[in-house]
């Protein structure tokens, strides 16, 4: 009782071998299809808003733009290694309070020069990140709960320092930082300026050196990372402690902008800046990310909402194109991977 | 290494185990499921540690305590599923945690030159080096598991299955790549299942039966045939007893011609109402994915499925389901445990609809009833039904996955792998309720890679083998016959 | 996010974990104790809470607060448990969906459905009835669309609900540029929800208790117990939650389950819109956002009710307890200080509390094989 015997050809699971270019690179291409898609939209948009409001290429209109890009850029590449380590920083919103008012306090209280504030301010903000990453790292605890946690108690340090609603009367000690004359060379905001430094400075680290590639590896298979000699908890920490570190920075960026500083300072950030990283194309998952997309990404949210304003609708109307952006932006991202999968 | 023992609580896995291997030489390791082939090299390659015996490297004894004492001595093992992180390129992966270096920055020039080295030395393209690994199949990230064994400059290459998921010509691709590093002195440790590929590339064989070494052979000593009879023994498979099936009968189940691109292609094999049919295939022979087809996870694009004469195409598990189709899925913890819930859970979570009352209520005492009954019937070893199914042994926690397609009797049950990982006394039972459940008139396809197993519950076992059916035998025949077919003996012909 | 890695081998029989089957010593009255403390949240919660209130009453009585902490206090403080219970709730059902379930757009669904809660009660002269009915259902749509977008569309949950969240949040304001909606109607609303009243029967004997409690909140938690507990759909949810590819094998659809627990979310996103209406005497286009917004407290409440982040544990009488403490916490925090101070040390709280919870977590995970 022989079943007939059925010859075929065999499986192939291989699937064809995808083209790629013939020329022998180091390194595979330093700019992402999602990072390409982006400048293109950002630049698309603002042809748009230049075709509709003339004023919209003027450095009186680009210079806020780009003043108000700095922080969230700044610090999404914390969150932009954060994330690609497969963690998340909840606290960043309750760090820069912190960070701020201390700032604030000090600058009102003592005469004391930018050097000192700056120290200062990226000094908490390291310690508070160690305290996260030490949490995380160590205490086996997923990081969006350790971090829901620190938000709280940062945001109650922050209100103690704080002690009335608002510090005013803020001195221009920081004025290399803001919005003023004082804070641009070349018509280029310092801020923002920084900010494409450490960009670029984090892209290369990254990009070209063991302990760069080791966060993404972390990301990939924590298990597998440590079989393989990463020493990872110590990694996963450092990520945190740049996060927090960046967050003073940031701090320093938001107090520069005004001479008074309200408690809502962080208020909303967090989220503000984990939408830059995943709008650029950092996968939440882990594994997978870049700062040039986080701070292209930072940049096309604050081109809509400066766009927004600029065509004179309601300023909260943005938020909708926020939103909007961050679906099209990760749904792509999903569309790619799912071809991927079925291409190998 | 000699005299190596090993044990797993009151599981002796392998002992007294010797594996003489010379330098630059192809040295086949070949064994049952089971059989302890993949303790020793787990022993060998620092993973797990010996109980007892020693073993020499070079003349000189050696204590091999950790994966990274093993890389030292320059033992490299590529296992078969390739452990590879897909967003990094290729050359980060083979340098991963041990980078090159040149001013705090990874020295890219030199490691991307070693790595097209590696390549090219693997057959594939240059241009690989650079590559995410994520985007190469899955033969080609398996090369590049090769390519990271290598890159340690290893003198003792395992090789754990590779041929599995590779396909002929990538299989030609990997002979020459072994046969060029013995050339230059490097020894391979070569496990596989496919015994005709043996006589294309190895010197050495060593059987392993029951955790212990049998003995070593040149290969020109040996015939497929012969090696077959080496790993099963002198054992006879006892069917149990005489199983009658009126083959006039309509088949319950039926698969004809059934193919699923790149996975597995006309397969055809059929199941009266009270029958017990294997589906025996060995890893990477493409029999895993038969099940998932019939009971809709995965669809199929071409042939049919036939129930009772009747094509049916099942869309889902609970289409499935409705067409009186149950399966028992082969990785238990993956596919078929929630652990911390309850047996009961566990049992009920299979066919919520039959206990939703109105509104969807549930009802707990009907519930706690089946789970009973189950528990009592199946000899379930547990205080009560509310106990998590996580904490109980694999035997335990296999009968309450498989109760679970019990609830509501189905016309045809596949299981798949219903005994893997569990212990002797539970797959006895197991067996039984198996058979239990055939005479009682339900058609039972299992598919197994367990040779034992296959011919000692079925009626008819069918050979799958590189991703078709091939042969099919009756309950009389014997391992080697089977073994042999499946592991491709084309010398001789099936049964 | 990656969750921690657990091993997932299978070929090699398994030995039996043994967290049941604890060390001799642990077989004490006390091992015991502090085994339930360890590995059931409820009875830390309760332990906890009890520990809140007897605390507060020494020091009430003992004149160290600003106002006394008795039960009139403690039901009246109740009136702030009840979108926090029920938002906590809303998260209950969507983290225990697993694959990383959570709603960060909740505050932002409240604000909306709020508006249009207040503009079909009050500018379109809904009856109240079908305005309430009108929230919810948008409350539900909203649900549906984080549902289909984590469920069907596999994006995840974290990244479709901070983009909802967005979206949400905005359309609010806009949708009546930028202004609340009062009315006389809308103020009466005050009554119905937040105003104390007395029980019937034996009332007297007992603290009045906000109505809001009974209309709202008891309603919103019972049903959701049934659900969870004694319905199949509650089944099914622990089971995606638990394992979502044995649940698949299990024949259940775990993506129209996945997409419920969502639009459940939303549902109950729609009546607490009503309530924080009736709470506000207004419907604010801010009232989920202000500040720190709804979502997170929301989320703090379900992983301090021993919600499990990762899916498949979490009980409704978890997150009622939760919240209990924490608004009882609240209310003596409050009162334990001098002007606006105590509600700065409410957030202190909420935060070591949270961050305690979750490191015991993990000890318990070590120790004992995990919580309950």
């Amino acid at each position: 009782m022989s079943a007939p015997t059925v010859s075929g050809p065999p499986p192939t699971p291989a699937g064809e071998r995808r083209k790629v270019t013939e020329r022998q690179r180091i390194l595979p291409s330093p700019v992402t299809g999602q990072e390409l898609v982006l400048i293109g939209v950002i630049a698309v948009l603002w042809i748009v808003l230049w075709l509709s409001t003339p004023a919209f290429l003027t450095a009186n209109s680009l210079q806020p733009l780009l003043g108000a890009v700095a922080p969230i850029a700044v610090i999404g590449i914390g969150m932009t290694i954060v994330i690609i380590t497969g963690g998340i920083d909840i606290s960043v919103s309750g760090i820069i309070m912190v960070c701020a008012v201390v700032v604030a306090k000090t600058l009102v209280d003592y005469e004391t020069s930018i050097w000192v504030v700056l120290l200062m301010s990226i000094g908490i903000g390291a310690l508070l990140g160690l305290i996260n990453g030490l949490l995380i790292a160590y205490g086996r605890v997923h990081a969006i709960i350790i971090t829901f946690g620190t938000t709280n108690i940062f945001q109650w340090l922050g209100l103690q320092i704080f002690g009335g609603n608002t510090v005013s009367g803020i001195p221009d000690t920081l004025a290399t930082f803001g919005n003023g004359a004082a804070g641009r060379t070349w018509g280029v905001p310092h801020a923002f300026a920084i900010t494409v430094v450490l960009a670029a400075i984090a892209w290369w680290y990254l990009r070209h050196t063991a302990g760069g590639r080791h966060y993404f590896a972390i990301g990939g298979d924590p298990v597998a990372a440590r079989l393989a000699g990463v020493r990872v908890r110590p990694r996963i920490a450092s990520a945190y402690v740049l996060t927090g570190l960046l967050a003073g920075l940031g701090a320093c960026f938001l107090v520069a902008q005004s001479s008074t500083l309200a408690q809502n300072v962080g208020t909303g950030k967090e989220l503000a800046v984990i939408a830059a990283v995943v709008i650029g194309g950092t996968s939440i998952m882990g594994g997978r990310g870049s700062v040039l997309g986080t701070l292209l990404g930072a940049l096309l949210v604050q081109t809509v909402s400066s766009g927004v304003t600029q065509l004179g609708w309601p300023s909260q109307l943005s938020d909708l194109f926020v939103g909007i952006a961050i679906i099209v932006a990760v749904g792509a991202d999903l569309i790619r991977e799912r071809a991927r999968r079925r291409a190998r | 290494m000699s005299g190596i023992s090993k044990r797993y609580g009151a599981v002796r896995a392998i002992r007294n185990a010797d594996l003489d291997v010379e330098a630059g030489t192809v040295h086949a390791l070949v064994g049952e499921n089971g059989a302890g082939k993949s303790t020793l090299i787990k022993i060998l390659s620092g993973a797990e540690r010996a109980d007892t015996g020693s073993i020499e490297f070079n003349g000189a004894p050696v204590s091999i305590t950790s994966a990274q004492d093993a890389i030292k001595l320059g033992i490299a093992t590529v296992y078969q599923e390739p452990q590879l992180f897909s967003e990094l390129t290729v050359s980060e992966n083979i340098f991963l945690g041990r980078e090159l270096r040149k001013g705090g920055r990874i020295d890219w020039a030199a490691q991307n030159a070693k790595v097209v080295e590696l390549l090219e030395l693997l057959g594939l393209p240059r241009r690989y080096a650079t590559a995410v690994v994520g985007d190469l199949s899955i033969a080609e990230q398996q090369q590049v598991s090769i390519a990271k064994a290598l890159a340690g400059d290893a003198t003792v290459l395992i090789l754990d299955e590779p041929s599995a998921i590779l396909t002929d010509a990538e299989i030609e691709v990997l002979f020459g790549v072994v046969r060029r590093l013995t050339s230059t002195g490097v020894s391979v440790i070569y496990i596989s299942h496919r015994l005709d590929e043996l006589f294309q590339i190895a010197e050495t064989v060593t059987v392993m039966r029951d955790g212990a070494t049998l003995g070593t052979w040149p290969i020109s000593e040996l015939t497929v045939r012969s090696i077959v009879e080496k790993m099963v023994g002198g054992i006879l498979t006892e069917n149990e007893g005489a199983r009658t099936v009126d083959q006039s009968l309509t088949p319950r189940l039926e698969l004809s011609d059934l193919g699923r691109r790149g996975r597995f292609h006309d397969v055809n094999v059929a199941v009266r109402p009270g029958e017990i049919v294997a589906l025996y295939g060995l890893v990477g022979s493409g029999v895993s994915e038969i099940a998932a087809c019939i009971y809709g996870i995965d669809s199929y694009d071409s042939g049919s499925i036939l129930l009772d004469g009747a094509a049916v195409s099942p869309r889902s598990p609970r289409h499935a389901q409705k067409l009186g189709i149950g399966l028992l899925p082969a990785n238990r913890k993956a596919q078929g445990m929630f652990s911390f819930q309850s047996i009961a859970f566990n049992i009920s979570a299979g066919h919520l609809p039959l206990f939703g009352g109105f509104a969807g209520w549930m009802e707990r005492a009907k519930e706690r009833s089946v789970a009973r009954d189950l528990i009592k019937r199946l000899a379930v070893k547990t205080p009560s039904e509310k106990q998590p199914i996580g904490a109980m042994s694999g035997g335990n926690a296999q009968k309450v996955v498989l109760a679970r397609q019990l609830v509501e009797r189905p016309g045809v049950l596949v299981l798949a792998e219903p005994t893997q990982g569990v212990d002797v006394g539970a797959k006895e039972e197991i067996h039984r309720i198996i058979t239990e459940l055939a005479d009682e008139g339900t058609a039972v396809l299992v598919v197994t890679s367990d040779l034992p197993e296959a011919l000692r519950i079925a009626d008819r076992v069918q050979v799958v083998r590189g991703g078709t059916t091939t042969d099919e035998f009756g309950p009389d025949a014997t391992q080697v016959e089977v073994l042999a077919a499946a592991a491709g003996d084309t010398s001789e012909g099936a049964a | 996010m990656s969750a921690p890695v657990d091993d997932q081998q299978t070929g090699t029989p398994d030995p039996a974990p043994t967290p049941a089957t604890a060390r001799g010593s642990e077989n004490s009255l006390g091992g015991r104790l502090i085994r339930a403390l360890l590995t059931q949240r409820i009875v830390l919660l309760v332990v906890l809470i009890v520990a809140v209130v007897v605390t507060f009453m020494i020091m009430g009585a003992g004149d160290y607060l600003t106002s006394p902490f008795d039960s009139d206090s403690m039901s009246a403080a109740l009136i702030n448990a009840v979108p926090l219970a029920m938002l906590g709730l809303a998260e209950l059902i969507v983290i225990l969906s697993g694959r990383g379930g959570i709603d960060l757009s909740v505050g932002a669904n409240v604000s909306l459905s709020g508006m249009v809660f207040g503009l079909a009660y009050a500018q379109w002269g809904l009856p109240l009835w079908l305005a309430i009915l009108l929230a919810v259902v948008c409350g539900g749509v909203l649900g549906l669309v984080n549902g289909y977008l984590v469920a069907y569309l596999g994006f995840p949950a974290l990244i479709a609900t901070l983009a909802t969240y967005y979206a949400y949040k905005s359309l609010a304001v806009v949708i009546n540029n930028q202004r609340p909606i009062s009315s006389p109607e809308i103020s009466q609303l005050y009554n119905s929800t937040a105003r104390s009243i007395e029980l019937p029967v034996i009332g007297s004997q007992l603290p009045d208790v906000p109505r809001g409690i009974f209309l709202f909140l008891i309603p919103t938690i019972v049903v959701m117990w049934l659900l969870l507990a004694r319905t199949t759909f509650g089944r099914r949810s622990y089971a995606i939650g638990t394992n979502d590819v044995a649940a698949r094998w299990s024949a259940i659809d775990v993506k129209s389950t996945r997409l419920w627990a969502y639009v459940i979310s939303g549902l109950i996103c729609g009546l607490v819109a009503v309530v924080t209406v009736g709470q506000f005497a207004s419907a604010r286009p801010d009232a989920g956002t202000a500040g720190n917004g709804m979502a997170l407290p929301a989320i703090t409440i379900a992983v301090l009710g021993g919600v499990a982040i990762t899916g498949g544990i979490g009980r409704v009488a978890g997150v009622v307890l939760a919240t209990v403490l924490i608004v009882w916490l609240n209310d003596g925090i409050l009162k334990a200080f001098e002007g606006n101070d105590g509600s700065q040390y409410q957030l202190l709280a909420l935060g070591v509390v949270l961050v305690f919870a979750a490191l015991l977590n993990g000890v318990a995970t070590r120790r004992y094989g995990g919580t309950q």
